[in-house]
């Protein structure tokens, strides 16, 4: 091997991710973002620490002195928006995101059946894997990042035939869909289906996603709209349920996802 | 086909390990020789989306336009050899499709190479459509029939003249989306180590029956399903949903299970994005082929130039067919590969390979975790311990993690890498539980049973003949 003595390999790379990294620990990041009354932060504090095992105790401890939405609300879900916010500073990473989401999920579970009714979602959104691709860990992600922000998600995994996804569409009424495709010879589902769609008078967006898809294709049939990244959706997701159609989610896409 | 695993190491010692040059070349197509002392630059493309549709426009994209395009480019630049992979898109699981692609694109190579010498051949790659959650098996998915349609397409491609069958297989791959999204480095070691072993094992014993009757070579795997996914969601220097460190262990342990192929009797040149490649090469001896710098058009790794060091064959990966300024997408990436090859077979010819190696090496080698474990000599010694556990396929796997995660953290203590906060964490916590984890197989094998069939989505033990 060719001796590298009195090499400075400065000279040759840049190790950006040492250089940037964050130092402040989840705890320091966190201890701003927490609910103040006690009770809403111990429940907060079992999903930014991602206690599954634990969670259900705490919350069913809760329950006996706070209102099931307000532990949901102010416990289980400030608690997830506090792990999004260390994800987005990059201190918390994507084994946290799923971790915690599972904690909260559990808790939410536990607090929910004591909601007179049940719990209203912030409406419904169907996710599915094009048909004939069977890649679909990005829509996984992307299912569990939608449902922590209080979405009822309909996961219809992978290699959906197009007639079972218009069919649920249908039957379900989502707020809006998405798709993944890694393959470019899979990704033709989504104009396909967005065109039967339409001609059902069913104008809901449809968001194109995966390695294969880019703003470009997605933006290339009428109803479609681009997600490039899993954290981008729970943001477009929140403007389609102010009311933004797909052809206003395209034209402000950039300040919708920004900072992403 | 019996299977032999490999207990001993193909070369003595790391600097042995040369581009272009492999213990046990292979020669097959229109004048190739694979791994016999020169690099030869194989090229792989897509077919524009909408070609699929018909039979006739599909065999049009791939013979008339992407492989003459190719090969009139290496007439026109001159480029003695190259290599073409056709990675079929899932439609060409039916014959209509994939036979006139397959023959046509044979008889196009025979063409440049009567008619200029050019030495040339294809290496067709056969869809793994098969899905966990419907059944690995034949007579288990009856939704799609995948399983069926895998071997069908072996035979497909060999009947109609594939000079090189491979596949990017997904055993395991269940478990593989699971480990990497929640960090679970023992999920990982089980489900691509040792599940994804046996289930390569089992499709590369009829793999390589099917071409010996059809006089095509068995060619070799990936674990792209897999560490590839791992890799990519480390992604870049800021990227960091996935840990680097955690991505680098995942490539040592999809060695393991690459090696399947070749242990059935596969003879390599295994698959471009098997960036395991130079461990499975240390170990075997057989031609390897690797992409980096010059498949930008579909990838960005932290080894553009490392991952070069000990090639047999140089790619761009995959791009779809479309036109640039400088020609058609594949002829300009074909002169991109075909240059790359023309620089290390100059280094091989005034006897410089070692001094190109390691430039190559140097170049990378404390860019990321995954690029410091792949160097050769670390990699060597990675394959090294596969092959002394080399009958055992979870001990193996066990042994290539642990053997990872001592360098990185060997290198990290020297100050020869560096690692952030959280890298560094991830490294002594994977460390710690791989270390943790029993030597006695049908213990380990029990209890990641019992601890993941009810955790990991679609996981089937029927899959894995368990």
């Amino acid at each position: 091997m060719l001796s590298k003595e009195g090499a400075d390999f400065t000279k040759v790379l840049k190790r950006y991710d040492i250089e940037q990294q964050v130092s402040l620990t989840p705890e320091e990041m966190a201890e701003k973002m927490l609910p103040t009354d006690e009770v809403f932060k111990k429940v907060a504090e079992e999903v930014l620490h991602m206690k599954f095992k634990t969670v259900g105790p705490t919350v069913m401890e809760a329950l006996k002195v706070r209102d099931p939405l307000d532990i949901i609300n102010n416990g289980l879900v400030a608690g997830m928006e506090c792990v999004a916010k260390l994800y987005a500073e990059h201190v918390y990473f994507l084994p946290e995101i799923m971790m915690a989401a599972k904690t909260m999920e559990i808790g939410i579970a536990i607090a929910e059946k004591q909601v007179p009714g049940g719990r209203e979602s912030k409406g419904t959104v169907i996710m599915h894997a094009a048909e004939g691709d069977p890649h679909d860990i990005g829509k996984n992600i992307a299912a569990v990042m939608v449902r922590s922000s209080g979405y009822n998600v309909i996961d219809m995994g992978r290699d959906v035939p197009i007639v079972d996804f218009i069919a649920k569409v249908e039957e379900t009424k989502p707020l809006f869909a998405s798709g993944t495709a890694l393959m470019t010879t899979t990704m033709s589902a989504f104009p396909a289906e967005a065109k039967i769609l339409q001609e059902k008078g069913i104008n809901i967006p449809l968001m194109g996603c995966g390695g294969a898809v880019n703003r470009e294709y997605a933006n290339s049939y009428d109803l479609g709209i681009y997600s490039e990244k899993a954290p981008q959706t729970p943001l477009i997701a929140e403007k389609i349920r102010q009311g933004y159609d797909w052809k206003r989610i395209r034209e402000e896409w950039d300040s919708i996802v920004g900072g992403q | 086909m019996a299977v032999t695993r490999y207990t001993k190491m193909a070369y003595d010692n790391a600097d042995d390990l040369v581009m272009g040059s492999a213990k046990h070349p292979v020669t097959y197509g229109f004048g190739l020789k694979l791994g016999a002392g020169y690099v030869v630059p194989e090229i792989n493309y897509a077919p524009r989306p909408g070609t699929e549709k018909d039979p006739e426009r599909l065999r049009k994209e791939y013979v008339d336009y992407i492989t003459k395009d190719v090969l009139d480019r290496a007439i026109t630049v001159g480029f003695p050899n190259v290599q073409l992979e056709t990675e079929w898109v899932s439609q060409m699981n039916q014959a209509k499709l994939s036979a006139p692609v397959v023959a046509g694109q044979e008889e196009m190579c025979e063409k440049y190479h009567e008619e200029y010498g050019l030495n040339c051949g294809t290496r067709q790659t056969i869809p793994d459509q098969r899905e966990a959650d419907h059944g690995l098996r034949p007579g288990m998915d009856s939704a799609h029939a995948y399983p069926e349609k895998f071997f069908e397409c072996c035979d497909i491609a060999c009947e109609n003249g594939a000079d090189n069958l491979s596949v990017e297989s997904v055993g395991g791959k269940e478990f593989a989306d699971y480990a990497v999204t929640n960090g679970d480095i023992v999920a990982f070691l089980f489900g691509v180590g040792y599940l994804g072993s046996i289930d390569m094992t089992y499709i590369w014993e009829q793999m390589v029956d099917i071409c010996k009757k059809n006089h095509t070579t068995p060619g070799g795997d990936t674990n792209c399903s897999g560490a590839n996914v791992s890799m990519f969601m480390a992604g870049g220097m800021l990227d960091q949903d996935v840990q680097r460190t955690f991505s680098a262990v995942t490539r040592a342990i999809s060695a393991a299970r690459t090696l399947c192929a070749w242990e059935c009797g596969a003879l390599g040149p295994d698959k471009d994005c098997g960036y395991e490649g130079p461990i499975v090469k240390a170990i075997a001896g057989k031609p390897t082929t690797q992409e980096g710098k010059n498949c930008q058009c579909a990838h960005c790794d932290l080894q553009g130039n490392l991952i070069a060091q000990c090639c047999d064959l140089w790619s761009n990966e995959s791009v779809e067919y479309h036109p640039e300024f400088g020609g058609t997408s594949v002829q300009c990436w074909f002169g991109s590969i075909g240059y790359e090859s023309a620089l290390m077979n100059t280094a091989i010819q005034l006897k410089q390979e070692k001094v190109l190696r390691d430039l190559y090496m140097y170049a990378d080698r404390y860019r990321g975790p995954e690029a410091y474990i792949l160097a050769y000599d670390h990699a060597f010694e990675i394959g090294q311990v596969i092959a002394d556990n080399g009958n055992d396929l979870y001990l193996r796997s066990k042994a290539a993690g642990l053997k990872a995660a001592e360098i990185m953290l060997k290198g990290y203590e020297s100050k020869e890498l560096g690692l952030t906060t959280k890298q560094l964490e991830t490294l002594q916590d994977i460390h710690k539980k791989l270390s943790a984890l029993p030597d006695d197989t049908d213990k380990f094998v029990e209890w990641a049973i019992k601890e993941y069939k009810d955790t990991v989505p679609n996981f089937n033990m029927k899959n894995y003949d368990l």
